[in-house]
């Protein structure tokens, strides 16, 4: 079903001719907007991950012993919710220049359970772990499950840069010969390049 | 004539031909992609730090503390990613060494990395150690700093293929600049801005074709340089008038600025390192 509407968005906007580009294509070939979406979104990290390290380090008690959580919260979290709204932008418009090859990549999809799990944790902190913040605010190390919540959000989001910069290398890529496991993962037999087991047979 | 370090170095061709052969790029390639991503980390750390300090000094983000607060916090990170990009940035380019050696915007980006080094320990860091005091000696290395600051913008733009890349620098700048500028000047700015981008949009797919590259290079340059103008005309504004972050001068301010977009414009080098 995912795959589905990933194929429609590849083909979304072609014209009749068989050689024709969707939006997809166009955006994927484009000279230098694809490299300035890349490029954007790897750059924003800085804002992004950079403010949040920063923030879940003082959650963990290691910088702003002195400043109350809220705080630091209050002042860092608009710079980092901004460098968020770039990079869901352009990771968005990344996908939609080259869907199905995403699709098809275990990093990609090892990104986005980590992303997942990332904003699971955001909505756990949010919403079950932050009532009694007025208690611990000033403390200059939070509860444990505090710590514990921050601990889990720096990990995911190096999880998540360290698999989105593996997305660039071809080491399982589908169509070359792969172990049963990625093969299924990928769910390479759908994909455009095959699935191919380690001896380099068709699957 | 190129601006690449071959061009500048071409006595060195064959020991950077062997460098991936020898420790440690040898030990390095194989783990190539692991060690980018510790140098993508470190990237992050530098950056994070870099934008909370200066952004301090210019009076935006965390106002709620002395900038000397800032730096008692964050000095000890901001070296962890300095010493961990310049580490990593050596290691990965020594066993990827004969790309750089070949490409324009790798000199961009080291000319980025000297003026960075120079703006983040004579100006940031000195400046929110002192609360927004700078002394005269951090004022001539910042000023120095900006100069070969600039001198990467121009290498940047020289570099064919990567120049597109000045656009991140111009984009960070911007935003910089919205976060700083307060009131009517803000409201100003965002309108002549919005205008402009509208109207690059018209001018590059609507008068010019999409496909008429020997039209729309000079119009995208020539937009270039306007927003440059407006960003830079609101930030001596903001600067001079704006009642934020009193506690550095309108110079310190400028060199903060500069010293945001420095690492903004040495990564977007090495990232369009891979495009050109």
């Amino acid at each position: 079903m995912i795959r589905d509407f990933l194929v429609w968005m590849a083909k979304f906007g072609k014209g009749p001719g068989e050689y024709d580009p969707s939006w997809s294509d166009l955006l994927a070939s484009s000279l230098n907007f694809w490299g300035l979406l890349e490029g954007t979104h790897v750059l924003s990290l800085m804002l992004f991950a950079g403010t949040i390290f920063i923030v879940d380090a003082r959650l963990l008690g290691l910088v702003f012993k002195k400043t109350p959580v809220s705080v630091v919260s209050d002042r860092i979290l608009p710079l980092t919710v901004f460098g968020m709204i770039i990079m869901v932008a352009t990771g968005a418009a990344l996908v939609f220049a080259k869907p199905l090859l995403y699709y098809h990549n275990v990093w990609f999809r090892l990104k986005v359970v980590f992303l997942i799990a990332a904003f699971i944790n955001i909505v756990v902190m949010h919403y079950r772990l932050q009532w009694n913040m007025a208690e611990w605010d000033a403390l200059p190390k939070p509860p444990a499950k505090i710590q514990i919540s921050a601990f889990i959000s720096v990990a995911c989001w190096i999880l998540v840069i360290t698999f989105g910069r593996f997305i660039a290398y071809d080491w399982y890529n589908c169509g070359k010969p792969l172990p049963a496991w990625a093969n299924a993962i990928e769910e390479c037999k759908t994909s455009a390049d095959g699935a191919l087991d380690l001896k380099g047979n068709p699957l | 004539m190129t601006i690449a370090p071959q061009d500048f170095f071409p006595q060195i061709a064959d020991w950077v031909a062997n460098l991936d052969d020898i420790f440690p790029g040898k030990q390095i390639k194989p783990w190539f992609a692991q060690w980018e991503v510790g140098h993508i980390l470190s990237l992050i750390i530098l950056g994070g730090t870099s934008i909370l300090l200066n952004l301090r000094l210019i009076g935006v983000g965390l106002t709620d503390e002395p900038p000397s607060e800032l730096h008692r916090n964050l000095r000890g990170w901001m070296w962890a990613g300095v010493l961990g990009i310049v580490t990593t940035g050596l290691l990965i380019g020594s066993a990827n060494a004969e790309r750089l050696y070949t490409s324009e915007a790798f000199t961009a980006k080291m000319i980025g990395l000297v003026a960075g080094i120079i703006l983040t320990f004579s100006v940031t860091l000195p400046a929110t150690k002192n609360d927004g005091a700078l002394g005269p000696v951090s004022r001539i290395f910042g000023i120095l700093g900006l100069a070969i600051f600039l001198g990467g913008v121009g290498m940047f733009l020289q570099a064919k293929l990567s120049n597109p890349g000045l656009w991140h620098v111009i984009s960070a700048a911007a935003l910089i600049v919205l976060f700083a500028a307060r009131g009517l000047t803000r409201i100003i700015y965002l309108g002549v801005m919005l205008a402009m981008i509208a109207a690059q949009q018209v001018m590059t797919h609507i008068v010019v074709k999409a496909d008429d590259y020997a039209h729309l290079d000079p119009v995208n340059k020539g937009f270039a340089w306007a927003f440059v103008a407006v960003i830079l005309l609101t930030a001596v504004i903001s600067a001079v008038a704006s009642g934020r972050g009193r506690e550095a001068s309108p110079l310190t301010k400028g060199l903060a600025f500069a010293a945001i977009l420095v690492w903004v414009m040495t990564a977007a080098a090495g990232r369009w390192l891979a495009f050109a």
